[in-house]
């Protein structure tokens, strides 16, 4: 034994648990596409695997559709495999896994999704245990890291015993938690891998799907018998007890809350006085342990996150309280507050008393407004967005998942779906809106990560059918907002195996893209230019898809590359605001609308006569239009001092600008990263480099 | 010996080290409590949203704190303090990064004041910032709660905690921002 393999103690995150409980159960596959809740997960093999003889191969897969392709045939050579991803990308795997419980596996295999009750950190609440039972997978539901890492071994026996893939769905709570727990030594299986040969299962035509499908119930008959027999996936808390009013049956996360809350009431599960079931495998549901309990209390709580599973395939539901009953909330989190009102309701509606109520608590008024994330300072993503609101004003923006979602703060995220929508929604929203003689300029942002996930089936399809509108990749070399991740271009694999880098641009090229530059968004005035000739291009007879690559270093990972010559800007003093005003005598209007597009108040309109109509009391006096004004009607010089207008901390954004109670600017030090770029957006030329200013 | 039972809940913005601080009193107390159960916010929250922490340190199953059962609250930034209070027990501690306890409104400071939970208030960024380093706040802020009895755990078994382990510069910073805590605790 190596000394570096010793048992040893260590406090671990539920997603390094379940690396840990892998290596310690022989996993020689490992793939992943990064994803809150799960990112930490496939680092965690990589990290612990390097105490084994033989590491585990691990990759971050291109996406999840590929990751489950690529453990799913690991296991078919008898190797044990896992693959993880947050719930969403179950949704993008779900072919190759509704496929796998008919065809197995021969090794083990594990996937792991990891819910987002809440959503924290989604686009949905799903309850990837019902896509178990939908795909019939068998369904583990840990409570705690300690539970989750306990659960890989007996999920990979469950797994080979019946040559069924094996889930593991851990909620945020489990994964973002953290405990401390003794470590097992890695398991060395050294198994060779074989693949043999067997077309009528491997590629099972769908007359054999049919014998398969038989195949699969019997293993699920089987199955079912197994967990229900279980002791160890079934846990009495509070043993049955003659007459009970009230039993609760539970799975995972809630079922370890609701522990500690019912201590909280004065009546701990120790003491018995109500019956508690906890059931670490909803799917097939362990009939024998959850009828026993229900035959034997008048009323059942069901606490389950975050749809009803347990309670929609247990028997006797006539006496189950929970979502359909309306006795547990149908979405959201079950926090312990929501738990404590669940709890309590039950306990009074079943003449059970709590003897001690609910703790006071503390409610104070003023609370201060919600703290929305924003990008950080330096983000070259900022600088998009802002380029994007100046050149194209009067664009429609579809976006993406990442980062620069954040770039709602910027009012430049119009939609926002799953990954890879930006570009399909960009081409059908371009057909719609090119109509005409007013056509509405339309331009997707995607980050790089996500372009390789699910962007390129996308562009091939605008490109092929025909689609006219602007596509900017947000090309900062790293998937940034799960942690750093490195995507295909930069050809550094997960566990450091020899890999290849793939060319942005020539994957664009290759889907048939015939207009399409690099650059740097930390030029904004180059960007503008360029958004504004991609978008004529679009237009003209020749006009498809035009692709703007704008690469410039991930600030929270690489921040001297971010800013790799920092100026320090200072805001120049304060002016009273002043309003616009026009002055038509000498200069005439043109008419050209210009100056109604880019104003960020709205308040600007076209009269029809040839005229502009000024809305006093929403112009904040910002003189964007003078900017733009190519007559000179608008003959407004940049006040040289910070006039309150906004604009800065509307379309910028920085958390480095700090807005005092008058809407006066000031540079907040300690999130300033000096990347200059305030400077070029203040209309008033208020803000400045400090050697500028000398 | 009976088991230390102790719930604390660690409140900050994206960057701030909130997430340092629950690890740092998680080691602390683990010889004591035995058991430990921390929950983390990782993702979207840590680009300068709220970041919260809670840390169960003894016989407990789930790691969320509930509503009035922290026996400490200990805010890196003044406007968590105020939306984390809820969390307080009756005679919980609040420690909290302020010079004094103005952030709050008037009829705030009034309900805190008959709540009855005992309050410490350190200009921890501003302590750290005179020694070179503002983003040592957090320490400074977990120095003054050690020195003022508001941890279970004494400071020199906090300052063990933090700096082992740890490369000899970092530790002396370290134990150095602890003093500065410290001192400041003593002088409230």
């Amino acid at each position: 034994m190596s000394p570096k393999a010793k048992i040893r103690k260590e406090i671990l995150m539920g997603n390094q648990a379940l690396g840990r409980g892998l290596v310690e159960n022989g996993v020689a596959v490992m793939t992943a596409y990064p994803g809150t809740p799960s990112s930490e997960i496939l680092p965690s093999v990589v990290h612990y695997g390097a105490e084994m003889q033989h590491p585990p191969y691990c990759e971050w897969s291109v996406n999840e559709k590929v990751a489950v392709e690529v453990a799913l045939a690991a296991a078919y050579t008898g190797q044990r495999s896992a693959v993880a991803m947050k719930m969403v990308g179950l949704n993008v795997a779900l072919d190759p896994v509704m496929s796998a419980a008919y065809i197995g596996v021969i090794g083990g295999m594990i996937i792991i999704s990891a819910d987002d009750p809440g959503p924290h950190s989604s686009q949905t609440e799903q309850d990837s245990r019902l896509l178990a039972h939908f795909a019939k997978l068998p369904v583990f539901d840990p409570d705690s890291p300690a539970m989750a890492r306990d659960l890989v071994g007996p999920a990979f026996a469950l797994s080979e015993r019946f040559q069924i893939p094996v889930m593991i769905r851990p909620t945020l709570r489990v994964c973002h938690g953290r405990q401390n727990l003794n470590l097992r030594e890695p398991k060395e299986l050294e198994r060779i891998p074989v693949f043999g040969r067997d077309p009528f299962r491997w590629a099972a035509i769908p007359k054999m799907r049919l014998a398969l499908h038989h195949a699969l119930n019997a293993k699920l008959t089987k199955i079912q018998d197994y967990v229900s027999k279980s002791k160890s996936l079934n846990q009495w808390h509070a043993p049955l007890r003659p007459r009970a009013p009230l039993g609760i049956l539970a799975s995972g996360m809630a079922a370890a809350l609701a522990r500690d809350v019912l201590d909280e009431l004065g009546l701990p599960v120790a003491e018995g006085k109500v019956p508690f079931l906890q059931t670490a495998a909803p799917y097939p549901l362990p009939i024998g342990p959850v009828s026993e309990l229900i035959a034997g209390c008048r009323n059942v709580l069901v606490l389950e996150e975050t749809e009803p599973v347990l309670e929609l395939l247990a028997p006797n539901r006539d006496r189950l309280w929970g979502r359909a009953s309306g006795h547990v909330p149908s979405a959201g989190e079950l926090t312990p507050e929501v738990l404590g009102e669940v709890l309590e309701r039950a306990l009074g509606q079943a003449k059970l008393k709590a003897p001690r109520p609910r703790g006071k608590v503390l409610t104070v008024p003023d609370q201060p407004p919600m703290r929305r994330p924003n990008l950080c300072p330096g983000c070259s993503h900022r600088a998009v967005f802002f380029s994007l609101r100046r050149a194209l004003p009067t664009g429609i923006y579809p976006s993406d998942i990442g980062c620069y979602t954040l770039g709602m703060n910027q009012g430049a995220v119009d939609t926002c779906h799953d990954m890879g929508a930006a570009v399909t929604f960009a081409s059908a929203l371009s057909r719609g809106l090119n109509q005409g003689k007013d056509a509405t300029p339309v331009v997707a942002t995607i980050g790089d990560s996500t372009f390789f996930h699910s962007g390129t089936t996308g562009l091939i399809n605008a490109v092929y059918n025909g689609a006219r509108f602007v596509l900017v990749i947000l090309d900062n070399e790293t998937t940034s907002m799960t942690g750093m991740q490195p995507t295909p271009e930069s050809g550094l694999t997960a566990d450091g195996h020899p890999g290849q880098a793939v060319e942005l641009k020539k994957l664009v090229e290759g889907c048939g893209v015939r207009w399409l530059t690099e650059l740097d968004p930390y030029d904004m005035g180059g960007l503008q230019k360029t958004l504004k000739k991609a978008w004529r291009w679009c237009q003209g007879p020749e006009g498809s898809v035009a692709v703007i690559i704008a690469r410039h270093a991930c600030a929270a990972q690489r921040p001297a590359d971010a800013v790799p010559s920092p100026r320090k800007v200072e805001v120049k003093g304060q002016a009273a605001p002043a309003k616009t005003s026009f002055r038509p005598k000498e200069n005439p209007c043109a008419d050209c609308g210009r100056c109604v597009a880019i104003c960020p108040a709205g308040a600007l309109r076209r009269t029809g006569k040839g005229k502009i109509k000024v809305d006093e009391a929403k112009c904040t006096g910002c003189r964007l239009c003078a900017a733009v004004c190519p007559t000179g009607t608008m003959a407004l010089e940049p006040a040289g001092a910070c006039t309150a207008c906004g604009l800065c901390s509307t379309w910028f954004a920085c958390p480095a600008l700090a807005r005092d109670a008058q809407g006066y600017i000031s540079i907040d030090r300690g999130w300033c990263v000096d990347c200059g770029l305030c400077a070029e957006v203040c209309a008033q030329g208020a803000i400045a480099p400090l050697e500028e200013q000398k | 010996m009976s088991r230390l039972k102790w719930q604390a809940v660690v409140a900050g913005v994206g960057g701030q080290g909130v997430l340092f601080v629950s690890r740092a009193l998680a080691s602390a107390v683990e010889h004591k409590a035995g058991a430990i159960l921390i929950s983390e916010v990782h993702g979207m929250a840590q680009r300068g949203g709220a970041v919260v922490s809670h840390l169960k340190a003894g016989p407990f199953s789930g790691p969320l704190v509930s509503q009035g059962q922290a026996d400490l609250v200990l805010a890196l930034d003044p406007g968590e303090a105020v939306r984390n209070l809820g969390y307080l027990l009756p005679k919980g501690w609040l420690v909290v990064n302020a010079p004094d306890l103005d952030f709050l409104s008037p009829k705030a400071k009034k309900a805190l004041a008959s709540f009855g939970a005992r309050v410490l208030t350190v200009p921890a960024t501003a302590l750290a910032g005179q020694a070179g380093t503002a983003k040592g706040a957090n320490v400074v802020l977990l120095g003054a709660a050690a020195a003022a009895g508001a941890l279970p755990v004494r400071p020199g078994e906090l300052e063990r905690a933090i700096c082992q382990g740890q490369p000899p510069a970092r530790a002396r910073a370290n134990r150095e921002l602890l003093a500065l805590g410290a001192q400041a605790a003593a002088e409230v």
